[in-house]
């Protein structure tokens, strides 16, 4: 699956111009993430990948076919749209309908979707919960509950747009086995987000916008390695990589085994001397 | 104030309320002034027994609405209510009303009569001069202003909560409806095309759209109440400060002698009626 997304412009009717000549390719089953001050234009970029919102100029394809020249509708076959607030998407009185709806809507052939049912379902963590009325759910159990109904339509593309808002450790866990399974299984999956944390140890490429354009796009470890570059658009590295910055060393770490090791190293430098 | 943060807090207005933030001396206006004329021109026009008058009074609308610099709008906005409506009420007042005694034209089926054709008129009127200075105050009326006056007034701040809740809800609906839509479709329901594919999409869209209001009006008491909503023995103060000009008031007594001489004229001529 190949996104390309060229010199794309979006002004909304209120005259504000929220992209401003973004030029950008995505392909292959790399997570890609997408960070930003708010107003950055993150979410009016990815709403262009699955034509909730047309090019005011430029274009969008998806392997090759421009976006405007198919419906929403139509595109939710290869691209999935997760969106933030559960309670616009869910209506059907149980889970296991809502997980059905998608599908079938998409002409998904009914043996399918009694194959991957109990799979998202687990993935999901509402594997014994298909019966009960999503307005029953908790509020972390409804953003899952969106997230499988996406994952039903077996799309080629799964976008999530702040996904970790609201989840405690065992929610942001979950979506981690989400993501891992989306590209063992081929398929990409683009991610807005504010938790650096959260993005520096799942995703490899970062994409970082700043009022409408690409701020910096590359690998994570390149990408947080430039504290000064990010901060024009208000994103800081997670903390642990401003220590590793503030100690000197060359590279981003995410980790804490990393950091160590790091400064040991330094150490036995030093003693050496 | 920038012209681009001007240009987003017009569009943020509009998004929130039916207001459209135009300057103009009917926005300038004291809003109770407006609500006078809605109720001083609509009852007088209903109580007149000749429809005259009330088509004066719309075209008077008119002036006011070129005056509001929104003549188009208001112009479409009428035209958009009078035309099916008139011809609703024609077709069952003028073809069936038992009070038809002189035949205008035979159909064949259904004669038209006089006095039923009167009638609409008269009714379609009537409701022009209601709506369309309803129309006028909603839109040249900042609802946060409106409220004020109306407390002012003596309204309880509860009862003009439920005012401005009342005029941002059909707005605020139009948005989550809209976000809903876009949802749905990301799930693969067709909105647009056939008549059949958009009946499949209602149920979709109207279901979410129902609860989310319902969980919103939930949250919304929750976080009124929070912010001393609810306190008692406090007079609320108002970051809008309104005061009645001169002028105002003129237009207040103008507005309400309206209203009486409509009043003593529909008693007067229904008393030489019957007398004759």
């Amino acid at each position: 699956m190949k996104i390309e997304v060229q010199d794309l412009i979006h002004t909304y009717p209120s005259g504000e111009t929220a992209l401003n000549g973004i030029s950008l390719v995505i392909e292959g089953t790399t997570p890609v993430a997408v960070a930003g001050q708010n107003g950055s234009g993150k979410t009016t970029l990815v709403k262009h990948f699955n034509r909730i919102l047309s090019p005011t100029k430029g274009r969008v394809l998806i392997d090759g076919v421009s976006t405007t020249e198919r419906s929403t509708a139509q595109w939710a076959k290869k691209i999935g749209y997760v969106f933030q607030n559960p309670d616009d998407q869910l209506f059907l009185n149980s889970v296991r309908k809502e997980f059905e709806f998608g599908p079938k809507r998409t002409g998904i052939p009914p043996e399918k979707i009694e194959k991957m049912l109990p799979i998202v379902a687990d993935l999901c963590g509402l594997g014994d919960k298909l019966e009960i009325h999503p307005f029953d759910l908790t509020a972390t159990e409804k953003k899952f509950c969106t997230i499988g109904s996406v994952m039903m339509i077996d799309p080629n593309v799964v976008i999530f747009d702040e996904p970790t808002c609201g989840q405690d450790i065992e929610g942001n866990n979950r979506l981690i086995s989400i993501i891992r399974y989306l590209r063992n299984n081929g398929k990409l999956c683009i991610t807005i987000s504010h938790d650096m944390k959260f993005i520096a140890k799942n995703f490899e490429r970062v994409v970082v916008l700043c009022k409408g354009q690409v701020l910096t796009d590359g690998f994570c470890k390149d990408v947080f390695a430039k504290p000064t570059i990010l901060s024009q658009s208000f994103v800081s590295p997670p903390p642990i990589c401003r220590v590793a910055l503030g100690m000197g060393l060359k590279q981003s770490v995410f980790e804490t085994e990393e950091l160590v090791g790091c400064i040991v190293q330094n150490m036995k430098r030093r003693n050496k001397k | 104030m920038s012209e681009k943060s001007k240009q987003a807090a017009k569009s943020k207005s509009k998004k929130t309320s039916s207001y459209v933030p135009i300057d103009s001396p009917i926005d300038r206006l004291h809003p109770m002034i407006k609500i006078y004329a809605i109720f001083c021109l609509g009852i007088g026009c209903a109580v007149f027994p000749f429809l005259w008058l009330a088509y004066s009074v719309v075209v008077f609308l008119f002036f006011v609405a070129w005056k509001a610099k929104m003549l188009t709008k208001f112009a479409g906005f009428i035209t958009a209510f009078a035309i099916p409506i008139t011809v609703m009420l024609l077709f069952i007042q003028g073809l069936y009303s038992p009070k038809n005694v002189t035949i205008l034209a035979d159909f064949g089926f259904a004669k038209l009569g006089l006095e039923g054709v009167l009638y609409t008129f008269k009714t379609v009127g009537t409701l022009l001069v209601f709506l369309g200075s309803f129309y006028l105050m909603t839109t040249t009326t900042y609802p946060g202003k409106l409220v004020t006056a109306m407390q002012d007034a003596g309204l309880n701040p509860k009862a003009g909560y439920l005012v401005l809740a009342s005029l941002n809800v059909v707005p605020q609906i139009q948005r989550r409806i809209a976000v809903i839509q876009e949802a749905q479709t990301a799930r693969g329901v067709e909105v647009t095309g056939k008549l059949k594919t958009r009946f499949t999409a209602f149920l979709p869209i109207i279901g979410p759209t129902v609860m989310s209001s319902l969980i919103d009006v939930q949250e919304r008491g929750m976080t009124l109440e929070i912010r001393g909503f609810g306190a008692k023995g406090v007079k609320p103060s108002s970051l809008t400060e309104l005061n009645v000009s001169p002028a105002e008031k003129a237009i207040k007594r103008v507005l309400v002698t309206f209203l009486i001489l409509c009043i003593a004229f529909a008693f007067s001529w229904a008393i030489f009626t019957r007398v004759r």
